[in-house]
């Protein structure tokens, strides 16, 4: 059992501090570099302070998600959450110094305090990490390391109040030392102080991120509309407001965690649709000399043979991504197969028939007349290319600025 | 305040505390602003080493040599198919004219078609596809890949009239243009896509070896004469 002189939850909580600046400043200074508009490696790993690396699949979708940042649409890429998390550290780790060093000496006002805050990073994290799961899928291992950060100063704060017991008396006879007293205006000194650490430094970053607006329309247009001879997918709900094409890639990781976030955020059910498929594997590419997503060409043709349903097989095709993605490395049978076990064998014969091989190319031929790069995932709104930058931390605030019916 | 155990003066712990708080928080936030302002000087900078994206664009493949362009485009443009409204086709005598160049080397050019392409027969003076030219035309034209032109090269016989030939030789291309707009129905630029050549006897006839082609009567007779009596089709991947 813990005594009232042990310092061990001090020592706990400060290393969850100090493992949590590491993993949120990582992470912060990641989400900060992005605001050049440009590609960069990012921190993704379960050791604090592991250098950045390009594969990074699972933090590139947490950073890319809604839940990464507020005021998406007030500021190009928001406000990373990050950042709350480095100013209540900061202050968790002066209260943790305070606590270790000051030893029984600690009000137990200040104790019960620590235990009463130290609850609040675990809290948020316990949320984030059930909206990882859920609405994301994957759990990004800085996200990981900053929850276990958390656990700590928590698991450090409810120790405390195992060494608010009565000192045992002493062997002399004299009274037991006892905690001073401490006026109850000092944890709500203290709470104005966490609610200020918190803050400021999302006040530094609001007040100097860059203005991305001169950035937005320099991406490109499309040549041409689409027309009947390019038998794009079309699809539009009753809510749609503006029109869009998009250019996907069934096989595509980030295809799907942009449409995914499209879905989501309610985007996609706004946009009158031209759904372009554009799959990147050379056996139906021309543009390519060697498949980068093998399985795509066939993959793209069951899509235009779900008809109606096209944008279901899609969807499928996002949510098995990584099983036909192997499936795919290995051979097209393998594809097929689990397209047939899927969709049945009506579907096989349709991504069979020439004509439907005639659809796809029809696509690739859009593609190339409007010259648009060899990429996916491309948004085109209306006539205008959305930059990539624009479709992933700088979407929402992209779209308040060219599209803002979209967002209401 | 007083020393206590282990000599410490009370007032050191909230000290160190509060410093420590204020130290890492003005750390953070000089932190994120050096971090934001760096990025926005970047943002100001064209990306030196920005990696290039391929632009997608129609198929270029290593038959594309300079001459083969250059009379591709030549027939292009004088046979109105790059131009609004132009004129549909070539004579025989156009050709000669515009593609500068002898029968030997015009023919030599289609030479890396041979598996891209297909010769589709027809009877002795008869225009009319039969359904194995129309199953052979149907799958070439389904085979477009990256092209951006389809040509058709019509040939009528090695005997005959010149008159007579290059009527039925322009008969052939027709037959084989309606067919293609039945199969691109949905396409009002096909007329934008296909090149039609309609050669008499005078110009660029085949020799026997164009026999061992892709052809639409794989198990009849093939000579120089059934050779001739044709049409040439094949999508080009090439661009201008």
């Amino acid at each position: 059992m813990l005594g009232p002189n042990s310092r061990l939850p001090a020592a706990i909580a400060l290393l969850g501090t100090i493992l949590g600046l590491i993993f949120a400043a990582n992470s912060t200074l990641d989400y900060a570099a992005h605001l050049d508009r440009r590609l960069h490696d990012v921190h993704c790993s379960y050791i604090p302070g592991a250098p950045a690396k390009a594969e990074a699949e699972s933090c590139r979708a947490a950073m890319y998600s809604p839940y990464s940042a507020v005021l998406k649409d007030s500021y190009w890429g928001g406000i990373p959450v990050t950042l709350f998390a480095l100013g209540s550290f900061a202050f968790f780790g002066g209260f943790c110094l305070y606590l270790l060093i000051a030893g029984q000496r600690a009000p137990a006002v200040a104790v019960g305090f620590f235990a009463a805050v130290s609850l609040t990073p675990s809290m948020v994290s316990l949320y984030m990490a059930i909206i990882s799961v859920v609405k994301l899928g994957v759990i990004c291992e800085i996200c990981v390391g900053i929850y276990v950060s958390s656990a700590l100063v928590s698991l450090g704060g409810i120790l405390g109040l195992f060494t608010l017991r009565p000192f045992p008396p002493a062997p002399d006879g004299s009274a037991a030392p006892r905690r001073p007293a401490m006026s109850f205006l000092f944890p709500i000194a203290w709470l104005a102080a966490l609610g200020f650490t918190t803050l400021l430094p999302s006040v530094v970053y609001a007040s100097s991120v860059p203005d991305h607006r001169p950035y937005l329309k320099k991406c490109g247009e499309l040549k041409r509309a689409d027309a009947d001879k390019d038998q794009l997918i079309k699809a539009a709900s009753p809510r749609a407001v503006r029109s869009a094409t998009l250019f996907e890639d069934p096989l595509c990781v980030t295809c799907r965690s942009l449409h995914d976030r499209m879905v989501d955020e309610g985007i996609l059910d706004r946009l009158s649709l031209r759904l372009v498929l554009f799959p990147l594997d050379s056996d139906c590419n021309w543009m390519l000399d060697r498949p980068m997503h093998p399985g795509a060409c066939t993959l793209s043709k069951a899509v235009l043979c779900g008809r109606e349903r096209a944008l279901q097989v899609l969807q499928w095709a996002y949510d098995e991504q990584e099983y036909l993605t192997r499936a795919g490395k290995r051979n097209d049978a393998t594809v097929r197969a689990v397209i047939q076990e899927r969709w049945g064998s009506d579907m096989i014969s349709c991504i069979d028939a020439p004509e439907t091989k005639a659809r796809l190319n029809s696509h690739l031929h859009y593609a190339s007349d409007n010259n648009v790069p060899v990429s996916t995932p491309q948004v085109f709104l209306t006539k205008q290319r959305l930059c990539d930058e624009d479709t992933d931390i700088g979407l929402r605030y992209t779209l308040d600025q060219l599209a803002p019916e979209v967002l209401r | 305040m007083t020393a206590e155990q282990g000599g410490v003066p009370r007032f050191v712990a909230p000290l160190v505390g509060g410093a420590t708080v204020l130290i890492v928080l003005a750390v953070t936030c000089l932190a994120v602003l050096v971090s934001v302002r760096n990025a926005s000087e970047r943002l100001l900078r064209p990306e030196a080493e920005r990696p290039q994206v391929a632009v997608a664009e129609h198929a270029e493949v290593a038959y594309c040599t300079p001459r083969f362009k250059e009379v591709l485009e030549r027939v292009l443009h004088s046979c109105g198919l790059t131009e609004q409204g132009g004129r549909r086709g070539c004579r025989p005598a156009d050709v000669k004219t515009f593609a500068s160049i002898s029968d030997d080397d015009f023919n030599a050019l289609f030479t890396p078609l041979k598996e891209r392409g297909a010769v589709l027969m027809f009877d002795v003076g008869k225009e009319e596809l039969d359904e194995g030219a129309r199953k052979l035309l149907r799958d070439r034209w389904m085979e477009r890949r990256g092209a951006r032109y389809f040509f058709v090269v019509a040939r009528a016989s090695k005997t005959g009239t010149q008159a007579k030939n290059r009527a039925l030789s322009h008969r052939r291309a027709n037959s084989v243009m309606y067919f293609v707009k039945e199969l691109a129905k949905s396409d009002p630029d096909v007329d934008k896509k296909v090149g039609l050549l309609w050669l008499g006897n005078e110009f660029a006839q085949l020799s026997k070896e164009y026999c061992n082609w892709p052809n639409s009567r794989p198990d009849k007779k093939c000579d120089e004469d059934a050779i001739n009596r044709t049409a040439f089709v094949s999508w080009i991947d090439c661009r201008l």
